[in-house]
């Protein structure tokens, strides 16, 4: 029965009243929170497209899926690139499994194998990856914590070290491919070890899984300038990969199912470096694996049967 | 049971009013300014330059006799008998250490060929008979496009190799039904004169993912 305050009463008549002020506020602040969560959304404007995201599996895709698949990826590049991509859905050939064999006599740890890669592969320049790293070891020890991968002198090589570039090795019995949860990255007939990326969740459970450092992660939206990117592509190989995904040496992929060597080896300028099949007798890598001192697959006592062979002259 | 006395009229509800209007433009400023930058910016990337194009280059760093031939470029190097006369060796001097003098006509060359003296002679590949031609110590005469058989002659066990493959800088197509094996001669990287592999500046190194305040340690630089 008491007379409503005069304080209440002017402010709910005249100035806002405490309450409604509390729940404006509130409402607008929630408003501003909801906004600012969503925001992520305005980037995303031509990152998944309704296709990429229906895209069935790799080994569901019929060849007339496949088709619209790769239309839809030459799409995509154009526009972020401007750049008609040449992009093949390459298979395994018949009777060819692939051997990499890296001679450490003649590395001289000059890295022009790593840019190669990222110039043939269309590999991510900032932030960087890079598929190959060169370890720089002293004479005597084969002893990977002594490695230096940073090493820049003036030239090279340095007397007192022998250099050793690491990459996928391609293993018989890929750890990463036994830990991938959504079976993104398989072991193909040729030995090569390939990833969907368009299937790859980015767990990045393969990556700590590799006993070689061999897998990369994409942290950012890679980034290539428009000038450098590599047109002649293939599904599993070298088309541009997005944030999230992880990627890593596939034996460039787009050259050797056509017959042709890798881009490390073609730019590896003393011969350090040979590739074929090693179901072929008559092949660099069976004369190699046969006839000369090859010493080592890297960690060779923990099983994962590598296809990279590190051998010495002499 | 309200004891408190009524604030005077005017003066709280203007001040009211003003705290009420300065919130309101300030959440409006501050949506204003979400809205026309509101993304969340992360901290700067490093800037990694460009590696330089002659770090991506395939071709070797030496031309042969049979690159100059193909590509039809000047051979008046290897025009012997423009300078010296046929049927009269040209003499090789030595200083007083026993090492080889080299004329000033062929100062373009070096002379490194192994840590021995004996290996910097003229007549040990070249013919002194015939200019224009090698001689291989088995005394088999090859021209000058013909040079693996004559380093063969003293390095066995790396032509064996160079000839199976396994010695050398290949490019092309592993796969020899598709198309070609890119093949080259010795003397595409090795300078016959001094062979060793000269030593070079090697490619950038990988950079760190984040920005980082101290240069990079470089340990282990050249002794």
């Amino acid at each position: 029965m008491s007379l409503p305050s005069p304080l209440l009463d002017k402010t709910s008549d005249r100035a806002m009243s405490r309450r409604s002020f509390l729940r404006g506020t509130a409402a607008f602040g929630g408003l501003t929170a909801l906004a600012a969560s969503l925001s992520p959304l305005r980037e995303l404007s031509d990152f998944t497209s309704t296709d990429q995201f229906l895209q069935k599996y790799y080994k569901e895709l019929t060849p007339d899926d496949m088709t619209k698949v790769i239309k839809r990826i030459e799409g995509d590049v154009q526009r972020q690139y401007g750049i008609r991509p040449h992009v093949r859905d390459l298979k395994p050939m018949d009777g060819v499994e692939f051997v990499y064999c890296l001679n450490l006599t003649r590395c001289i740890g000059c890295r022009k194998c790593v840019h190669a890669c990222v110039a043939e592969n269309n590999q991510s320049r900032n932030p960087e990856i890079q598929y190959i790293r060169v370890l720089k070891l002293p004479h005597g020890s084969l002893d990977l914590e002594k490695a230096d991968h940073t090493y820049a002198p003036e030239s090279v090589p340095e007397k007192g070290f022998f250099y050793m570039p690491v990459q996928c090795q391609q293993c018989k019995n890929p750890p990463c491919v036994k830990v991938c949860p959504v079976n993104a990255t398989w072991q193909e007939s040729d030995g090569i070890t390939v990833i969907d990326y368009d299937w790859c969740i980015g767990c990045r459970y393969c990556e700590a899984a590799c006993p070689y450092f061999a897998r990369r992660f994409n942290f950012a939206q890679p980034e290539i300038p428009k000038d450098k990117i590599n047109p002649d592509m293939a599904y599993l190989g070298n088309r541009p990969r997005k944030m999230g995904v992880m990627e890593k040496c596939h034996f460039c992929i787009q050259r050797t199912r056509v017959g042709r060597y890798p881009a490390c080896l073609e730019v590896c300028p003393v011969g350090a470096r040979k590739f074929g099949n090693i179901l072929d007798p008559e092949s660099e890598v069976s004369y190699i694996l046969r006839e000369k001192r090859v010493f080592i697959q890297l960690k060779e006592e923990i099983g994962t049967s590598p296809r990279f062979f590190y051998y010495f002259d002499k | 049971m309200d004891h408190r006395a009524p604030p005077p009229a005017g003066s709280s509800d203007r001040r009211t009013n003003l705290w009420l209007a300065g919130l309101t433009i300030g959440f409006l400023a501050m949506t204003a300014l979400f809205l026309s930058d509101g993304r969340s910016h992360a901290a700067p990337k490093p800037g990694i330059p460009p590696v330089d194009a002659k770090f991506l280059e395939t071709t070797p760093w030496r031309q042969t006799y049979t690159d100059l031939v193909k590509a039809k470029e000047d051979l008046s190097d290897y025009d012997c008998y423009s300078c010296h006369e046929k049927n009269k060796p040209p003499p090789i001097r030595f200083d007083a250490n026993h090492k080889i003098l080299i004329p000033k006509e062929h100062k373009n060359i070096v002379m490194g060929h192994g840590s021995h003296d004996r290996n910097d002679l003229c007549y040990n590949c070249h013919n002194e008979q015939n200019l224009v031609t090698f001689q291989v110590r088995d005394g088999r005469e090859l021209k000058f496009d013909n040079l693996p058989p004559l380093c063969g002659s003293c390095h066995g066990p790396t032509y064996r190799d160079w000839e199976a493959g396994a010695h050398g800088r290949t490019g092309g197509f592993w796969d020899r039904s598709k198309g070609e094996a890119q093949r080259l001669s010795c003397a595409n990287c090795h300078d016959p004169h001094a062979p060793h592999i000269p030593t070079r500046p090697p490619a950038p190194g990988p950079h760190p993912l984040h920005a980082v305040d101290a240069a990079p340690a470089q340990p282990n630089s050249a002794p």
